[in-house]
């Protein structure tokens, strides 16, 4: 059973990592979001679209360890495949890029998005560009999930 | 299509029409008054009086909206508002209604009301104060005026020490006593183990030694409070008497803040109404005080829109005989501001140019360039059928039931309708529909919706990262031809071709060589590819050490330029995200089914779980979905496709035109 408990440990990393950074990435915003409202309660729809961005993050991560558990068929009854450890080793390798990429760029969106916030607090026109700038770090959280996703349905089980 | 020609109009008139030239200039809602007045030239005269007198109105409506708006409960919730259910009003109503109110007495009334409630609270703040004190002090016995006022005698004092200290302090004090006169010292029960606690004590001694008294304190840690004189009762008598005001303050603070939310209900619909007014007519006068005037006639330059220029005229020319109205196209050295005129079909993405930065009046307008691609990047990205769906419905609801939806917003609704098209049709050739809703639940539909699949993301994403990655290399050199073709207008031949048309080649001429090789193209397609490719790369060498005098420099330049494909090689692949979004929201959506197929099988109430659980996971997944395909595509077109031929830096027009922030103003 050395395979499923790999293979299951990769995909709480998933989830778990992408997560942390996401809530991070999104506190961070929060904090600048609750400023700029303290000001102008009006922006809050802009505010919340702008923390709401690193949150996918969070997102790659569970869509990546449900795509494990399916593929270990853990869901719904059918019963775990049967795992060697290397295949195990292999899922796991799969979840790192989203687990680690996504942990880390979530901060870093989360940072991008609170700076653009304090933006919009001053000049509330340039919503678009300010929208930009957080999704230039989220390119890395999805090249991750691509490579984790490509990984996975290369790996041979069952 | 692209950037609309302007006029640039010169009205000279008489001054005895300003005020009608001025307001119809605004209500056409076309002009965007261009200065002619020297810089820090002071406004002409009749103009300057109206501006203070605008300025006095405006300044007593923002005091009336910031006092009041707080307490006032809008009757129209705040979406319908935005989506344009308003009041509707004319300029001349707004003016009767102007006429009819006296702005100077509702701020009277209203500051009259405020500062009663200011003075309210500080009483209140002081009686809470004063029998959180009182309290306190529950350990003197004694009328509080032996402290305040004193006896012929006796006074004394209120103080607090730390509890530590307390004991020192009685032996202090009773070391005083002795070869002094007596003094009594009152000390609150307190808890002997809590060492840093503030105790209070009360003293009283005799009259004659007070300074003597007051020095001991000070030496030996008792900080003395200062009790307000009005206490003179006892402790229970004082706290009975305050209690009974802050009931009585109490209720009155209630009884002004209805009146204030009284007032509020009334006044604000007003206000509003005269806020828009007021701040249409300060708009007009300080964009009209740019004129130029001289003894008895103005001059005011504006940018007109062609299409609008000769309703303008007509209806300038209605209001007086004594004008003169030249137009007349922009000189070589003017810098017109930039008006986007696209058909109804492309207008919705004005808005994606507009974010990023309006063209220059001659420069090239990418929207109708942009447009298509944004529109099937965004259906490749939400890409699920039932999400199409909805969000058609959902938009086809509103636009039957808001006939006013201000034009802006209706445009950006417009957007999400088209591209829930392109949504639609990707959902269905890669088989999405609410992620695996059809696979799971209706297994009936599953031959109906193989046989539309053209693609399968699940079984087979390198075909889409394929098709992914071809669409960027189609965007991208689309972007390099607009680059190029925009250098040929200007007539600069060599730098088209050096800096767009060599990439060109050398990119597609790789494709086709990779493609070639792979078999899926026939073999000369290899040969083509090479040529191109070998052509593009030498144009490229040769056109980085164009300029350069040292032969070495020379070839340094043209490798390093060479070296640049990298970058192109980067945005390719950036491309790939059109298939990772497109999978996520897939996948998500397959999520939410199999949570919900698992609550269905929990008895009895299962099927009610499934179906809370399948409803709202498939909103939230549509709403974050929705901003992710929105951003993706959107930056797809700014860094990659803009980052090749257009950097905008226009001003974009804007016309003087009536404020409508609250209600719906019509001429």
């Amino acid at each position: 059973m050395l395979g499923l408990s790999l293979a299951l440990f990769g995909a709480a990393l998933a989830a778990a990592l992408a997560g942390i950074g996401s809530a991070i990435g999104i506190g961070v915003a929060g904090g600048a979001a609750a400023g700029v409202m303290t000001e102008d309660p009006n922006k809050f729809g802009s505010c919340l679209i702008l923390q709401a961005l690193p949150g996918t993050q969070g997102i790659y991560g569970l869509l990546i360890a449900f795509f494990v558990l399916n593929k270990l068929g853990l869901l719904g009854g059918a019963g775990a495949v049967d795992l060697t450890w290397n295949q195990g080793l292999q899922i796991l390798a799969s979840c790192l890029p989203i687990a680690v990429v996504g942990w880390y760029s979530a901060i870093w969106q989360g940072k991008t998005s609170a700076a653009s916030i304090q933006m919009i607090s001053k000049k509330p026109e340039a919503m678009g560009k300010a929208i930009i700038l957080p999704a230039m770090v989220e390119t890395y959280a999805v090249l991750a999930l691509l490579t984790s996703i490509l990984m996975l349905m290369g790996v041979q089980v069952g | 299509m692209g950037v609309a020609r302007l006029k640039k109009a010169e009205l000279y008139y008489h001054k005895s029409v300003h005020e009608e030239i001025a307001a119809a200039l605004q209500e056409s809602g076309a002009c965007q008054i261009i200065s002619t007045a020297e810089e820090n030239s002071a406004p002409p005269s009749e103009i300057e009086a109206l501006i203070s007198q605008t300025d006095d109105k405006l300044s007593d409506i923002r005091y009336l909206s910031r006092t009041l708006t707080p307490h006032y409960v809008d009757p129209i919730p705040a979406l319908d508002r935005m989506l344009g259910e308003r009041p509707e009003v004319t300029m001349p109503e707004l003016a009767e209604l102007s006429s009819q109110t006296d702005l100077k007495k509702i701020c009277e009334q209203v500051r009259g009301i405020e500062h009663e409630t200011g003075d309210v609270r500080m009483k209140l703040s002081e009686a809470r104060m004063n029998v959180s004190l009182l309290s306190s002090l529950g350990f003197f016995q004694y009328p509080l005026s032996v402290i305040t006022e004193g006896t012929r005698t006796l006074t004394g004092l209120v103080g607090t020490l730390k509890a530590e200290n307390v004991n020192g302090f009685r032996a202090v004090l009773g070391d005083f006593s002795q070869y002094s006169q007596e003094t009594e010292l009152v000390i609150a029960p307190y808890n002997e183990k809590d060492k840093a606690q503030e105790v209070y004590a009360a003293l009283i001694y005799s009259r004659s030694i007070e300074s003597e008294v007051r020095e001991l304190c000070a030496k030996n840690g008792l900080s003395i409070i200062d009790v307000p004189s009005v206490f003179t009762g006892t402790v229970d008598e004082e706290k009975e008497k305050y209690s009974a005001s802050i009931t009585e303050l109490e209720a009155k603070e209630q009884e002004l803040s209805a009146k204030i939310s009284e007032a509020a209900d009334t006044y604000v619909p007003t206000v509003q109404k005269l806020s828009d007014y007021y701040v249409s007519l300060s708009g007009r006068y300080n964009e009209m005080a740019r004129s130029y005037e001289t003894d008895c006639t103005m001059l005011t330059k504006f940018w007109v829109p062609t299409s609008k220029a000769d309703e303008l005229k007509q209806k300038i020319e209605e209001i007086s005989t004594d004008i003169e109205l030249v137009m007349s196209n922009p000189a070589p050295d003017d810098e017109p501001p930039s008006l986007l005129n696209n058909g109804n079909t492309v207008r919705p993405f004005n808005i994606l140019t507009e974010l990023y930065s309006s063209p220059t009046y001659r420069g090239i307008d990418p929207t109708p360039l942009l447009a298509p691609f944004f529109w099937i990047f965004f259906g490749m990205c939400l890409g699920d059928a039932g999400y199409a769906i909805v969000v058609f419905c959902t938009i086809l609801y509103v636009f039957r039931k808001y006939k006013k939806i201000p034009s802006g917003v209706k445009e950006f609704i417009r957007l999400f309708l088209f591209c829930s098209v392109s949504t639609f049709i990707y959902g269905v050739i890669s088989g999405s529909f609410f992620g695996n809703f059809i696979d799971s639940f209706v297994p009936v539909l599953i031959p109906l919706k193989n046989s539309l699949m053209l693609v399968d993301p699940m079984t087979n994403p390198m075909q889409v990262l394929g098709i992914s990655l071809l669409l960027g290399v189609i965007h991208l050199m689309f972007g390099l031809l607009i680059a190029a073709y925009d250098k040929l207008r200007h007539g600069e031949f060599i730098n088209a071709l050096g800096n767009d048309i060599s990439w060109f080649l050398l990119i597609v001429g790789l494709c086709l060589f990779g493609v070639g090789l792979g078999g899926m193209l026939p073999p000369h397609f290899v040969q083509i590819g090479q040529g191109m490719a070998g052509l593009g790369a030498v144009i490229i060498f040769l056109y980085a050490g164009k300029g350069e005098p040292n032969f070495f420099k020379k070839i340094i330049n043209g490798f390093l330029a060479l070296y640049g494909s990298t970058s192109y090689l980067g945005d390719i692949l950036s491309y790939s995200r059109l298939l990772a979004l497109g999978f996520g929201s897939a996948v998500i959506g397959m999520v939410i089914n199999l949570l919900g197929g698992l609550a269905a099988d929990i008895p009895y109430v299962g099927w009610v779980i499934a179906i809370v659980v399948i409803v709202g996971g498939h909103i939230f997944s549509i709403a974050i979905n929705i901003l992710g395909s929105f951003v993706h595509p959107l930056r797809l077109q700014y860094v990659e496709f803009f980052g090749k031929f257009y950097s905008g830096g226009g001003e974009p027009f804007t016309p003087l035109t009536l404020s409508q922030e609250f209600v719906n103003v019509k001429a």
